[in-house]
């Protein structure tokens, strides 16, 4: 029997014995840690683990017989140390078994005791995490500018969540942004509805010469500055009917600029200008060229757009100006803040598939084919048969490289005529206006339609591409005279119809880059605001052109007036029957609604007194108003998440702290009307699977997995990472974006529908869309643009979260991956053994391991005294992701990934690894997601006891498979989360 | 902070009535202000980089970072020379960068000179994050009139990427700038009736909203029964402290201006006329309003970027051939030789603000000292974003060590702007893209 097991056998016996207090009242505990391991501390410990000295990031001079609860690991972690003989090292003076042994009994009987103390409950006090009261502000006031960016980001907690009330804290200077914040949204919300607001509305129409009156200047702005011709554009200003009066705003025409742009140089000279068309721009400026066709052309119906190719990341003489493809409004004036309204007039165009590079002509025998001539001037032929056609087109001066442009009835197509394939195209039966027209002299001998039989491979691909729809987005910001900074304004918009239609995007003007420039400025380039309007690109597929007809702009955009977000405060009585009691209701309704349950009198009290002090100081009845607002808008009630303790006993929460606590939790927000009425009536904790249901069903619930999956997971790594471009050169921004959504929408899914926590681990589908498929290499599976959908993959290298590339390249320097970084994820995010922290000062291996391979070197420090304890619960968990490369993608010669785990399991790999933790460490997996999620819903580290009770308790939900939803219902029924 | 002491003395001088002048003035202001001698910051931008001839031209002693040594201190160029009589007061800083500067477009490094943003790749909805001075300005604004002093050749903001100010605020919005010395000494010195009324009455505003807060929020406190009190003490602790900081600004208000000579001040030039004069007035103007403890952060650029802005003439006329962007694009021995005398033409100004604050004194020494003075560009020479030239001076009183050529290969400026913050006694962990703080270099309290 070793030494170890002799005192186990022995704690067992200890720790059924009751806890005795001496006459002193002293347990005896205490005595005995004064007598045996203090000393022992001192002795043998002390030297290397103090405060100052730390070694291994350890210290033990502080450790006291009464077992914090923060302490217990590390006294665990003792227990284990001095138990098995591993510490003092063995070149320090040891301490006697007998010695050892008392201090691992005293330790087994100290931890036993400590766990099982009950710890006080006292209601909890969050503060709201930026995002959370952003959240709040917003729904509280209808106001969806953003105010909230002078608020410093919230701290990350051990646990790796921002939401933990430790980690919330609160400072002067967070204060007075709450008050300024405060201060500045009421002031956008409350309006003087006797005044007349002012409306800018305009519309820019476009099509090739659809301007009879064009601005005779020659329009420049800046270099590159690619603008539409002066023909193929015209404005227009609008009076937009709204049932209330207003002022029209009338654009500024006539500027003078000292500062200006000719040529390719920066000049100066007083210039005056006078012309709409020096105000508003129809610009294309970015980059050029496109690898297929056209990036636009501008046909009689309007502007004809190819996807916007993004542009490389890095700063070089090909990506400075943004997208190729990249359509913008530029205008010189829009409202400095309020909503807007964008209005595309926009089609899908009956767009042509341009063929390939080196794709083939049709065989030139005049069988079924069709063959127009004489192209000098346009031709009319006979289409007999409507259906899918190739179109080739032969030069008369074979080998000389010229631009085409086809048309075909109202069908325009221009390429580089490389070869006779050119486009194939769906035409309708009857009659069919053919025009070539050909660039550097170049004439067309022929032009041959082949009609292909469905079943041919380039018809099914065609067939592919007329299904497909442009997504449309709109992009607000500015100009730079080095491209433009802009932001989407909401979600691209899926554009299927053929027939024009009208499609509406919103914003708020101060939630998108504003160039901010004075009033008086002089410079022709400057503070020029950008409207942008593109065809998404998603991974470089052939897609149907984008039309855009008009473009329209109306802002500040109000439906009525005063606006909602002024009435929604007012309400609608009026203020001159009796100001003092219609104040009072306004601030009881309003205050209510901002501390999420009823007032207390003294709180009414004490908004009134500010109300009416204003009042008698001679301020208007609104501003009276807002002064008590902003109090509310200041005041713990509001910034505060609190759950009132009468007692330091467990106490259930009242049903308006658990409805807050539950929307806080699913929602990352504040509870809607359904969830304070049903705490209003007393029945929120009847209906809890109910509300649960419902908030999981709700669009809001995609706040909370935006929240939680980016902090369990990490994956604000991923967000900053900067990958090696040669290396990764799929890995662009555009990727990174939609990448760092896919863990989102995949722990979205899961929960959604309820699904086994396996997937987490092993999952046969993955969550994809057009740009995240094509960067993992699944030709073929999707056509659902940027939306997140379930795809089967079929491969063993995808599926779970564990080979997303958001976690594998975020565990990543952007070179290298990183199995040491990868282990620590596993083993702390996936399966909840947390290694300990890293040492404060971690040594360098002290040999020179720049030849060895990663295994070696991994063992090495394996095996270096210091590293060796933690790394060995770490590394092995890693070494099996070696299969993936830096930027999470499974290797093309995967090397030797074996590993030996922790716990002594073999495993050949990931799948392997994968198998092995979905099969038979599921437990541990459940019991990590559950202990991250009621971390994230609680908002505070879970104590030892509890942990050990989720652990326990948890194990109930392994009958059906540890269901995702199951889990939160799980979590919210818990004591953890229903008392305080 | 105790609280009840400073409930109680509101409360005593609302007894008063407000005659608050009853009391030792800067006693309102807490044992903060007295007691400590100002630390202040002052960041000096120029555009499109410093003269560093090639080799070839056989002209090295222009070339605006040190390129000799003697007895193991290096030896002032001939574009630098003014500063020699400033030595124990200065350091040259070489290798210094922003690791977001090569990557973004060139033209943009005075807009991130300051904040080291990745403008290349802006976090969405943004363009630009805080500037230093305003962080600066942020943890200082308690203690003086003005939370900044924002200052260019152009006044406004220019436009973005071509930016005519140097100073982002919090949200990362450029701030305007004023342009015009008599503008700027009749608002810091000659301080009107009106707007002082108007700023008091907004400071009232203020301290009764907070007031009123702090009542709403101690009945609160009181039905907390046995929650967890942390939280609530830590709000109440903070909003005692922006009272006192209310307080204080409101105080400053009465606080009669230190008496300082303006005799050899010139109000009437503008940007328009001779380019040293302009500069040293509004150098004095800084120097002044240093000393007179209105602000404690000031930003001043003295050029623009790209041949933008009136300052692109200011080398014809001062005599020199070419504009300054079209200087600092010379490979010419003879331009890059003129390029060379502008920087001697601004080391000249450069000269004469340290000159100013060596002659204007704190307690315990000169302004100088108490004043870290950061000098530089966004460009080591023509739209190059390494090696960024910079010279720090002042600051002797922060720990801080001169008289060196400071080099320890690439080195992000946000380390040494953490280091500043830190010496200023900001006690931040982290600015823009800091890696740590440059602990064995010219900083020796970080």
């Amino acid at each position: 029997m070793n030494l170890t097991s002799r005192i186990l056998a022995a704690g067992v016996f200890l720790l059924l014995a009751p806890v005795v207090r001496a006459a002193d009242g002293r347990a005896p505990q205490e005595k005995a840690f004064d007598r045996d391991v203090k000393p022992f501390l001192k002795q043998y410990c002390v030297r290397c683990h103090n405060a100052e000295k730390m070694k291994s990031g350890i210290r033990v001079d502080h450790l006291q017989a009464a077992l914090d609860d923060p302490q217990l690991r590390l006294w665990e972690n003792l227990r284990k140390q001095i138990g098995e003989a591993a510490m003092p090292p063995e070149d320090e003076a040891q301490p006697t078994d007998a010695q050892r042994k008392r201090m691992v009994e005293w330790i087994d009987l100290a931890l036993q005791e400590a766990r099982l103390r009950p710890v006080p409950k006292n209601g909890l006090v969050r503060r709201l995490t930026v995002a959370q009261y952003r959240n709040t502000l917003r729904e509280l006031l209808l106001l969806d500018e953003e105010l909230t960016e002078v608020l410093p980001p919230d701290a990350v907690s051990r646990d790796g969540f921002v939401n933990n009330k430790e980690t919330l804290q609160l400072s002067p200077l967070l204060l007075e942004a709450y008050l300024d914040i405060a201060d500045k949204a009421l002031k956008r919300c409350i309006v003087d509805p006797k005044s007349k607001p002012t409306i800018q509305n305009f519309r820019v129409d476009l099509g090739d010469g659809i301007n009879v009156h064009p601005c005779p200047d020659k329009l420049i702005l800046g270099a590159d500055s690619l603008l539409l011709n002066n023909a193929d554009f015209e404005v227009t200003q609008l009076k937009p009917a709204k049932p209330f009066d207003f002022n029209p705003f009338v654009m500024r025409t006539k500027y003078r600029f000292i500062e200006g742009y000719r040529g390719n140089d920066t000049v100066r000279g007083w210039r005056d200008f006078d012309s709409i068309y020096h105000a508003v721009y129809a610009c294309m400026r970015g980059n050029h060229g496109y690898p297929k066709g056209r990036a636009y052309e501008t046909v009689p119906r309007g502007l004809l757009l190819r996807p916007a190719i993004p542009s490389t990341e890095i700063f070089g003489v090909d990506s400075t100006y943004g997208p190729r493809a990249n359509f913008k409004i530029a205008v010189r004036e829009l409202p400095d803040h309020g909503r807007f309204r964008v209005t595309v007039t926009a089609a899908k165009y009956n767009d042509g598939l341009l063929l390939d590079p080196g794709a083939a002509s049709q065989p030139d025998d005049g069988t079924n084919a069709l063959v127009c001539r004489n192209l000098k001037t346009p031709q009319t032929i006979t289409v007999k048969q409507a259906g899918i056609y190739q179109v080739d087109v032969y030069s008369a001066q074979k080998n000389k490289p010229t631009d085409l442009t086809l048309s075909l009835g109202e069908r325009q197509f221009t390429n580089t005529l490389k070869q006779p394939a050119f486009v194939v195209v769906r035409l309708p039966a009857g009659p069919l206006d053919v025009n070539a027209r050909c660039t550097a002299g170049v004439s067309v001998d022929r032009v041959v339609f082949t009609p292909l039989a469905e079943s041919r491979d380039i018809a099914q691909r065609f067939a592919a591409f007329e299904k497909r729809s442009p997504l449309m987005g709109v992009h607000m910001g500015f100009r730079r005279d080095c491209g433009s900074t802009l932001a989407p304004v909401g979600t691209a918009q899926t554009v299927s119809s053929e027939k024009l239609s009208r499609y509406v995007f919103e914003g708020s003007l101060r939630n998108f880059p504003n160039p901010d420039v004075e009033k008086d400025n002089v410079n022709y380039l400057a503070g020029i605001r950008e409207i942008g309007v593109r065809s998404e690109y998603t991974d470089g597929r052939d897609r149907p052109r984008l039309l855009i007809r008009s473009v329209e702009f109306e802002g500040p955009y109000y439906e009525t007036w005063p606006p909602p977000s002024h009435r929604n405060i007012f309400l609608d009585a009026d203020p001159k029957d009796n100001p003092i009691a219609h104040g009072q209701k306004i601030l009881r309704a309003f205050a209510a609604r901002a501390y999420r349950r009823p007032i207390a009198q003294e709180e009414e009290t004490a908004l009134t007194t500010v109300f009416k002090n204003s009042l008698d100081r001679g301020n208007s009845f609104q501003e009276s108003v807002k002064e008590a607002l902003q109090v509310v808008l200041a005041s713990p009630q509001f910034l505060f998440l609190i759950e009132n303790s009468r007692t330091p006993e467990a106490e259930p929460l009242d049903d308006y702290e658990l409805a807050s606590k539950l929307s806080y939790f699913l929602w990352n927000g504040p509870p809607d009307d359904t969830t304070l009425k049903l705490a209003e009536a007393g029945s929120l904790r009847k209906n809890l699977d109910v509300e649960i249901d419902r908030m999981v069903g709700h669009p809001k619930f995609a706040r909370f997995t935006a929240e939680f999956a980016s902090q369990w997971l990490g994956l604000d790594k991923f967000q900053v990472l900067e990958p090696d471009r040669k290396r990764f050169p799929k890995l662009t921004r555009h990727a990174r974006a939609h990448l760092r959504q896919e863990p989102i929408h995949f722990l979205q899914h899961l929960m959604r529908n309820n699904l086994p926590a396996r997937n987490l681990i092993e999952s046969d589908f993955v969550m994809a869309n057009e740009a995240t498929a094509d960067y993992y290499e699944l030709v073929g599976k999707t056509e659902s643009g940027f939306e997140f959908v379930p795809i089967q993959h079929g491969r063993s290298d995808l599926g779970g979260l564990l080979s997303q590339a958001a976690i594998l390249a975020g565990l990543s320097d952007g070179r290298e991956a990183n199995p040491v970084k990868r282990g620590a994820w596993l083993a702390r995010k996936i399966i909840a053994e947390p290694p300990d922290d890293p040492p404060p000062n971690v040594p360098t291996l002290k040999e020179d391991t720049r030849m060895l391979t990663l295994r070696q070197r991994l063992e090495r420090h394996r095996n270096q005294p210091g590293c060796a304890q933690c790394h060995a619960k770490i590394d092995p968990w890693g070494v099996p992701f070696e299969e993936y490369d830096a930027g999470g993608r499974f290797k093309r010669k995967p090397p030797d990934a074996r590993s030996t785990l922790p716990d002594k399991a073999e495993v050949a790999g990931v799948a392997d690894l994968k198998r092995y933790l979905a099969n038979d460490r599921i437990d541990q997996v459940a019991f990590s997601v559950l202990k991250q999620l009621t971390t994230y819903a609680t908002g505070r580290s879970l104590t030892y006891r509890e942990l050990e009770q989720l652990k326990k308790d948890g194990a109930k939900l392994k009958a059906k498979g540890y269901r995702m939803k199951d889990m939160i219902q799980f979590v919210v029924h818990s004591p953890m989360f229903l008392e305080k | 902070m105790n609280t009840s002491f400073r409930i109680d003395r509101r409360a005593f001088l609302k007894g008063l009535g407000g005659v608050s002048l009853a009391l030792p003035v800067l006693d309102a202001m807490g044992a903060d202000v007295t007691d400590k001698i100002p630390r202040r910051f002052c960041a000096i931008y120029t555009a499109n980089g410093m003269s560093l001839p090639q080799t070839a031209h056989k002209i090295d002693e222009w070339s605006w970072f040190p390129r000799a040594e003697n007895k193991g201190e290096f030896v002032f160029g001939k574009s630098t020379e003014p500063l020699a009589p400033f030595r124990k007061q200065i350091s040259f800083m070489g290798g210094l960068y922003h690791p977001s500067g090569p990557k973004s477009d060139p033209h943009v490094c005075s807009d991130m000179w300051l904040t080291g943003a990745p403008l290349h790749n802006p976090k969405p909805g943004t363009y630009n994050s805080v500037g230093l001075d305003q962080v600066v300005a942020l943890h200082t604004k308690q203690f003086c009139r003005q939370p900044s002093l924002v200052l260019s050749i152009d006044a406004g903001t220019g436009f973005l990427s071509r930016t005519g100010t140097i100073s982002y605020s919090l949200e990362g919005r450029p701030i305007p700038a004023e342009n015009n010395p008599r503008r700027i000494f009749d608002r810091l010195f000659r301080g009107d009736r009106a707007s002082l009324t108007a700023e008091r009455d907004k400071l009232k505003q203020r301290i009764k909203l907070v007031d009123a807060v702090a009542q709403n929020a101690r009945a609160l406190h009181r039905r907390l029964g046995k929650s967890d009190r942390e939280r609530m003490d830590q709000y109440l602790t903070s909003l005692d402290e922006v009272e006192a900081r209310l307080i204080a600004s409101e105080r400053w208000i009465d606080v009669p201006l230190k008496k300082q000579d303006y005799s050899h001040l010139n109000l009437k030039v503008t940007n328009e006329g001779e380019p040293g004069e302009y500069y040293r007035n509004m150098f004095d103007l800084i120097a002044l309003a240093f000393d007179a403890d209105i602000t404690r952060s000031v930003a001043f650029m003295l050029n623009r970027e790209d041949g933008m802005g009136i300052s692109d003439t200011f080398p014809l006329k001062l005599g020199l051939s070419r504009t300054h962007h079209n200087l600092s694009h010379a490979n010419d021995k003879n331009g890059q030789m003129e390029f060379a005398k502008y920087d001697l033409f601004l080391s000249k100004q450069l000269a004469h603000f340290f000159d100013r604050l060596t002659h204007y004194k704190d307690r315990d020494g000169s302004v100088l000292d108490n004043t870290i003075v950061l000098f530089g560009s966004g460009a080591s020479t023509t739209h190059n974003s390494r090696n960024l030239p910079t010279l720090i001076a002042g600051g002797r009183a922060m720990g801080l060590e001169h008289g060196t050529y400071w080099r320890n290969g690439e080195t992000r400026m946000s380390n040494v702007y953490l280091s500043i913050l830190r010496s200023l006694g900001i006690e931040k962990d982290s600015f823009a893209d800091s890696t740590g703080t440059l602990s064995k270099s010219i900083f020796r309290r970080v």
